[in-house]
This record gives structure tokens, C-alpha cells and sequence, in this order.
């Protein structure tokens, strides 16, 4: 094939790059580049050979046209917030940023509907309706940074998603440019029912990590805030003490609106960066919060908090105000960005077992800390079994980084065989093209390969993800990785 | 040729057999794989078989005080692979939404005999590409699920409907605008005329804690809805074994399409502007992606033994 091969565009293409989009939106210098080299998953790097940044579907349909003509690979990127290499320029390529396509365009009250750029971030089409009670649910923690195109691409979630589902619940239809820049709508439009004829083009597309084609719009759905929320913070002995009571809640037949999971070391570094009252010597700390109608909780508060009593709760706080609540949460979306205070580097893991599995799983991974000698906080959405175990580590020592890897690849494996999945959110990327193998036959492989071919027959849209096989950036470029 | 497989194996050898000759498949009959395979109720998941129909499923999790949040017309007949297929969908839309918001997993057999799975055990699970879209609404055309797991929830402890109507579509509309602007959030909002006698009924359905439910009432009642009722106008329009056609327009266009409906009677979803009737069927001016839906099908279906997507 010929994307294969580490990749070369020449002067002339580069020229006409700056021709559709202006020169002043195309960037070819190595160091200008640099911050192109990865997405947040920074283990492999390798410089795309030229980004660029259109203004409007028309150009990002011209410069795809374009680099169909030269047969390049095209890498569409939001804003490079992937934790699993989904945008990383494997061989090279034409990386196609749309940090400048951000608008809301849109915002159609009466039908709950927003129309978007595909760059817009996540967070700011909350912030636009939620004066007139509604809001956008998906909320991944990176929310103040992610596109909503990056969200289509990885089928994002986040913390509510137990009770509210991932972007393909919440996402009606999109404007998409083909890998030959046609330019298509899928599923609903703006002004057209919910329902379309045919087969769910939309659903196949949400979830692909950016492999057929790019998304420049979409149609996303917004639901009414809820009236009230209770939070809750649960401060337990232990994290089985705390896994059991996520259990005991559903069991119960209560769907808390998000239940958060931190433990010991995660909170001890979440304390000493925000300074919100979180006890530094409980074994974890589970953040629960109920949301709905103001008359149905009461008693539903009442209820959890006697759950989390039976499971030997130290105490239960209940959040008092909004702004108390916002804090909260912000420690938990934040909680990655406390992790400099205990270690120079971290691998976040992200796997699924079955909720019941949880204090099993829990287990399996102190366990693995042991066995590898490396410290392993979590912080992960308990309600629906998703873990985000991060393995500390320093990358000046080239053992520790063998180890990291080794005990990510540890766990995901133990999440595979325990009937669940190697990721709930960040997607496979390049990270975990080893677990495909793992947890898909080869049939259901090449049954995805087949949907691949549909809409990019050519393999040059985002290549080398996802499925084993693929080049790895260390094939071309040695001196960019960290030894492994 | 009409395939009634025992077992999947049994499926899989008949449509690779039939796939080779070219041979034509007009319809397949899960009934014989109806059994629930898993109901973890700890998990909310849920593993049957695609033959199993909706009416037995929900039997079945209804002992754990759990159900599969959709409500589609005749459980009692329809199977789940039906439901996979043709994506109906009942009043609780509103509020629950769609098969598609529950399915987290499946086992198929595509054209040429080969099964594969997608998706999983787990309500939450990006690995690999979403296959399963590929069925939800697919009518069979591209391969056939034979095993489906879902998400459940559990069971609202408490369920009430009320109903008010309307003499004229102007009123209609007034109502559905004073329905959305309040604080309640009814599960089901359904507008209905079932015969020209008829005036144009709105129910409201509220599911939940019983506080809850009461107190969306109490509001419900000052938008008129004063009048306990039940969801029996959807029986009765589904009664009526006569196809259907399913209109789906931009909610706040409702009324307009109900005008262009001219007295012919209909069961719709207010809130989703989804109308049921039986009157001249008409599509939308937006064609899906014709090309992109044809290659589609070539690469699952190269010898187009199941039918084609109505189109």
C-alpha cells in the first residue's frame, strides 16, 4: 500500500494547501510541528508532514480532494486530547486540525437542538443553553478542551453515562467530507425528523476514531437540565467497602446520575492540589450524585446514604451549595492533573470489567502494583465497571517504563478475560491495537475491516489504528520513542 | 427460501450453503432460539436470544424488577430480532428513547455464513467500530442477528397517566408549547385521534419515585390534564393489523404535519415528532446517502441473497 512508507509531500502540494486554506493555515516547519507530534497519549510521536487548519467544509473538502489526488494520508484532528495515539501521524501525512472551525451555529430551543462546528469545544455548548435549562450530557473530564468532533470520533462518555448514555445517544446527525471530499449528511438534519430511512450511517460512523472520513458539523441533542442534584461524597475503609456499596446502589434499583471512584493516593494528591476537604488516610472516596426532581430526592438521598452506612461509611457529605458541587467535580475532572505531585509520568489505563466485578478487579490491580513495584492510583467511573487505573512511573528509567507498560497491559487483559472490555472511552489508537486480537475473533475483525473499505476504500484516512498489523511509528522513527 | 434454524451453527452452515448458490432468502425464523441466556441483574445486562420475544424478555428481568426501556407495539408477538430489525418504537420514547440507546451487544450471521460478534458484556465499550448500528434498523438486509444483550433499568416504582383534550390543532399546539416549557418530565407525550368523532387527546405519562410522580401531576393538572387515563389509545391503534407508516418530522412541526394528515386518524409521539397512521405514505425529501447505503450492502451482501433496504 502506499501509505506504508514514511510519508513525503512535496513543495508543490504544500503550495496548493495554502492556496485553499491560506498560507497563514498551513504549518510545515519541524518545529512549528512539534506540537503536532502526539495527542495526549505522548509514549509514541512522530511529526505529521504538514497541518492544516480550514475555515469552512468547503475547504476541508478542497484539501481533501487534494490530498486524494496525491494519495497522502489525512489525520483529522480536534484538539489532540486522545489517551490513545488516535491522532497520532503514524508515517507522516497531511494532519487536518479544525481549531479553527469552533462556532456554535445554531441553537434551536423549542426542539432541544444544537447545530456545531465540529472544533467547538465540548464544555461551551453546555455553557451556551444552560441559562434556558438545557444542556449537552456528555461530559468527559477533558470537556474544557475536547471537540465535539473528537467526540464523535471516539463515541466519547465520561462520568454520567450510566444514567445518560455516550455521544451516539445524544448526537442526531453530522455533515462529514469523505476521504474522496465528497461532502455527505448522515442521519437527522437541523430541520428534518429524528428518525431517517435507511440504515444507521450515523451510529457506524460515531466511534470509528476518525477512520471514514471527517466530520466538519453536527446535529447534537440537548436535554433538559435537571431540576436539582444531590452530590454526595462517601468516605470509606477501603475500596471494596466502596465498590460494594456502587453495587448495593443498583441493586437497590437506584440509577444515581454518576457514581466516581478515587482512591487512597489519587486523593491525597487531588487534596494537596485543591484543597477541598477530601480525608487523606481513607481507603477511597465515592462521589454519588442523584439528579432529577426536586420531590423524588430526598428520599432517594436518604437511601444511598443508609447504603453507604451498611458498607461501613466513615461519613457522608452531602453537598450544600452549587458552588460546592462544582468543586467537586472539578477535583475529579482534575484529578489527572494532580498526578505531577506524585510522579513525573503516568500511563492512564482505561478498561471495563462488569460492575459486580469491580472489587474483584480492584484486587487484581494492587496486586499488579505489587508484583511490578509501581504505584497505581484510581480514579474511575464506578457506576458503569469503567477503571482508570494510572500507573506512576519515571521515563528516565527505561525498567519502569517496561514495567508501566507491562502492568497496563496486565490489567487490560485481566478486564478482557473478566467479560469486559480494553476500553470504555479512550478507544483502541494505536495504544491498544495489541487487544483487538484479544478480545474480537478474527471474524469480527474482518467484519470491521469490511465496514472500514466502505467508507475509506483507500486505507488513507487516519491508517495504521486500531487494527493489529498496522506500522507503528517506531518502524520509521527510533529516536522519537521512549525506549520500551 | 424460508430458513427455521435450530441452532446458530445450524444458521450459519444453511446461509453459507445458500450464499454460494446465490439463492435468495426471504425470510428467516429465529423462533427456535428463544431462550434468555444471561440476566446478570447486579450488572442491569442482559443476553438472550434473538428469537425470544419482547413480552418473555421483560417476564423474565420483571422478576428482578428490572425491564428493557422500550415499549414498541405487540410484545407478545415481536421478537427481538424483529425489534433489532425494524426499530419500533411505543409512547415511553419520550422518556426512554430507542433500541438503540440499550443494545450493548450481539452475535450475527452475516451473507456468507461467517458469525460475528460486536460490541459486548458491558454498558460501556469503544473497542472497535460500533457494528451494531449496522443492524438496528438494517431490516435483515446486511446479515442477521441472532443474540442481542442489553442494559436494563429498573423498574419505576410508580406509573401514572393522565390525558386532556383539545377541539382544535391551534389549541394542540398551545398545549404542546405550555408541556415543554414546564417543569415536568413525562415519560410518555402522546397526541392522539383514533377516529374523526374524536377530539385530539394528549396523554402525559410520569414514571418514578412516587413523590416525583405526584408532584409532576399536581402540575399536570394545572395545564389541564385533570383526566387519570392510560396508554389503551396506543393498543387500540395497533389493534388494527393493517401496516402503518411512521412519519417523522421536526417536533415543533407536529401540528403542521398533523394538518397535512387531513382527518386520517394517527398515534403520535408529541415530543419526538413521530406520527403513526395509516393514510397515504409519504418520504422525506432527505434521501440517505444512496451511494454510501449501496456499497454498504455490496460489501456485506456481495450476492444480495437477503432482500434490499425499502428505499
Amino acid at each position: 500500500m502506499h501509505t506504508n512508507g514514511p510519508v513525503t509531500v512535496s513543495a508543490q502540494v504544500v503550495d496548493a494547501l495554502c492556496e485553499i486554506v491560506g498560507p497563514q493555515n498551513v504549518i510545515h516547519g519541524d518545529q512549528e510541528l512539534l506540537v503536532y507530534e502526539c495527542d495526549a497519549y505522548t509514549i509514541e510521536k512522530q511529526l505529521p508532514n504538514v497541518v492544516v487548519l480550514p475555515r469552512t467544509t468547503e475547504e476541508v473538502s478542497a484539501v481533501v480532494k487534494l490530498c486524494a489526488q496525491h494519495q497522502l494520508p489525512i489525520i483529522p484532528r480536534g484538539a489532540g486530547t486522545s489517551l490513545s495515539g488516535t491522532v497520532l501521524a503514524v508515517t507522516g501525512g497531511v494532519m487536518i486540525a479544525l481549531t479553527r472551525m469552533t462556532k456554535i451555529l445554531e441553537i434551536d430551543y423549542r426542539n432541544r437542538r444544537a447545530l456545531v462546528e465540529a472544533g467547538c469545544v465540548n464544555a461551551s455548548v453546555t455553557q451556551a443553553v444552560k441559562g434556558r435549562g438545557l444542556y449537552y450530557a456528555p461530559d468527559p473530564s477533558s470537556q474544557s478542551a475536547c471537540t465535539i468532533g473528537g467526540n464523535v470520533a471516539t463515541n466519547s462518555g465520561g462520568p454520567h453515562t450510566l444514567k445518560y448514555g455516550v455521544t451516539t445517544n445524544h448526537v442526531l446527525g453530522f455533515e462529514m467530507v469523505m476521504p474522496d471530499g465528497e461532502i455527505l449528511w448522515l442521519g437527522a438534519r437541523p430541520d428534518g425528523g429524528e428518525e431517517v430511512d435507511g440504515y444507521d450511517l450515523r451510529g457506524l460512523v460515531i466511534g470509528c476514531e476518525g477512520m471514514f472520513g471527517i466530520v466538519t458539523r453536527v446535529l447534537l441533542q440537548l436535554i433538559r437540565a435537571p431540576q436539582m442534584y444531590k452530590t454526595l461524597l462517601g468516605v470509606f475503609e477501603s475500596v471494596d467497602d466502596a465498590s460494594q456499596t456502587v453495587s448495593d446502589i443498583i441493586a437497590a434499583d437506584m440509577v444515581p446520575g454518576a457514581m466516581e471512584m478515587m482512591d487512597q493516593l489519587i486523593t491525597q494528591a487531588v487534596e494537596a492540589a485543591y484543597h477541598f476537604g477530601f480525608p487523606l488516610d481513607a481507603g477511597a472516596v465515592l462521589i454519588i450524585e442523584l439528579d432529577g426532581l426536586a420531590a423524588g430526592l430526598e428520599r432517594q438521598t436518604e437511601r444511598v446514604i443508609e447504603v453507604c452506612k451498611k458498607n461501613k461509611a466513615r461519613e457522608v457529605r452531602v453537598a450544600k451549595t452549587e458552588q460546592e458541587r462544582l468543586d467537586l467535580w472539578k477535583c475529579r475532572k482534575r484529578a489527572f492533573g494532580a498526578i505531577g505531585r506524585l510522579s513525573p509520568n503516568f500511563l492512564t489505563q482505561d478498561g471495563v470489567v462488569p460492575r459486580s466485578k469491580l472489587p474483584e478487579m480492584m484486587r487484581f490491580i494492587r496486586a499488579c502494583s505489587e508484583k511490578h513495584g509501581l504505584r497505581i492510583p484510581n480514579v474511575f467511573h464506578a457506576g458503569d465497571g469503567n477503571i482508570h487505573p494510572l500507573i506512576l512511573y519515571d521515563e528516565r528509567d527505561p525498567d519502569q517504563v517496561r514495567r508501566a507498560l507491562e502492568a497496563g497491559h496486565d490489567i487490560l487483559k485481566k478486564c478482557v478475560e473478566m467479560g469486559g472490555s480494553a476500553t470504555g472511552e479512550h478507544g483502541i489508537g494505536v495504544e491498544k491495537i495489541d487487544f483487538m486480537a484479544m478480545q474480537f475473533t478474527k471474524e469480527d475483525l474482518d467484519a470491521m475491516r469490511t465496514l472500514r473499505r466502505v467508507f475509506d476504500p483507500e486505507g488513507r484516512c487516519n491508517p495504521h489504528k486500531m487494527f493489529p498489523g498496522s506500522k507503528r511509528c517506531a518502524d520509521f522513527a527510533p529516536r522519537k520513542q521512549i525506549a520500551a | 427460501m424460508i430458513l427455521a434454524p435450530a441452532t446458530i451453527a445450524e444458521f450459519s452452515k444453511a446461509l453459507a450453503d445458500a450464499n454460494s448458490r446465490k439463492a435468495k432468502i426471504e425470510r428467516v425464523n429465529l423462533a427456535a432460539l428463544n431462550r434468555v441466556l444471561e440476566h446478570t441483574p447486579e450488572d442491569m445486562t442482559v443476553t438472550v436470544e434473538a428469537g425470544i420475544t419482547l413480552a418473555e424478555l421483560q417476564k423474565h428481568v420483571g422478576q428482578r424488577r428490572q425491564w428493557l426501556a422500550i415499549d414498541p407495539p405487540h410484545p407478545e408477538t415481536t421478537t427481538i430480532g424483529e425489534i433489532i430489525n425494524a426499530n419500533p418504537s411505543g409512547p415511553r420514547r419520550f422518556g426512554c428513547g430507542t433500541i438503540r440507546d440499550y443494545l450493548i451487544g450481539l452475535t450475527a450471521v452475516l451473507a456468507d455464513g461467517t458469525i460475528i460478534h460486536s460490541g459486548g458484556k458491558v454498558v460501556k465499550n469503544v473497542a472497535g467500530y460500533d457494528l451494531m448500528k449496522l443492524f438496528i434498523g438494517g431490516q435483515g438486509t446486511v446479515g442477521v442477528v441472532v443474540e442481542a444483550t442489553f442494559k436494563l433499568r429498573p423498574l419505576p416504582e410508580v406509573e401514572r397517566f393522565v390525558s386532556a383534550e383539545c377541539k382544535s390543532l391551534e389549541e394542540a399546539d398551545k398545549l404542546i408549547e405550555s408541556v415543554m416549557q414546564s417543569e415536568i418530565t413525562p415519560i410518555v407525550f402522546d397526541l392522539h385521534q383514533l377516529s374523526q368523532q374524536d377530539g385530539f387527546t394528549f396523554v402525559l405519562g410520569f414514571a418514578g419515585t412516587r413523590e416525583e410522580v405526584e408532584w409532576q401531576l399536581v402540575l399536570a393538572a394545572k395545564l389541564g390534564f385533570t383526566k387519570p387515563a392510560s396508554l389503551d389509545h396506543e393498543t387500540a391503534f395497533w389493534a388494527d393489523a393493517s401496516p402503518a407508516h411512521r412519519l417523522s418530522v421536526l417536533p415543533s412541526k407536529i401540528i403542521e404535519a398533523i394538518r397535512g394528515l387531513a382527518g386520517v386518524p394517527f398515534d403520535a409521539r408529541a415530543g419526538n415528532g413521530v406520527i403513526h397512521h395509516r393514510g397515504t405514505l409519504t418520504r422525506s425529501a432527505d434521501k440517505p446517502p444512496l451511494e454510501l447505503t449501496r456499497r454498504l450492502k455490496d460489501a456485506y451482501d456481495p450476492n444480495h441473497i437477503f432482500p434490499d433496504l425499502p428505499l
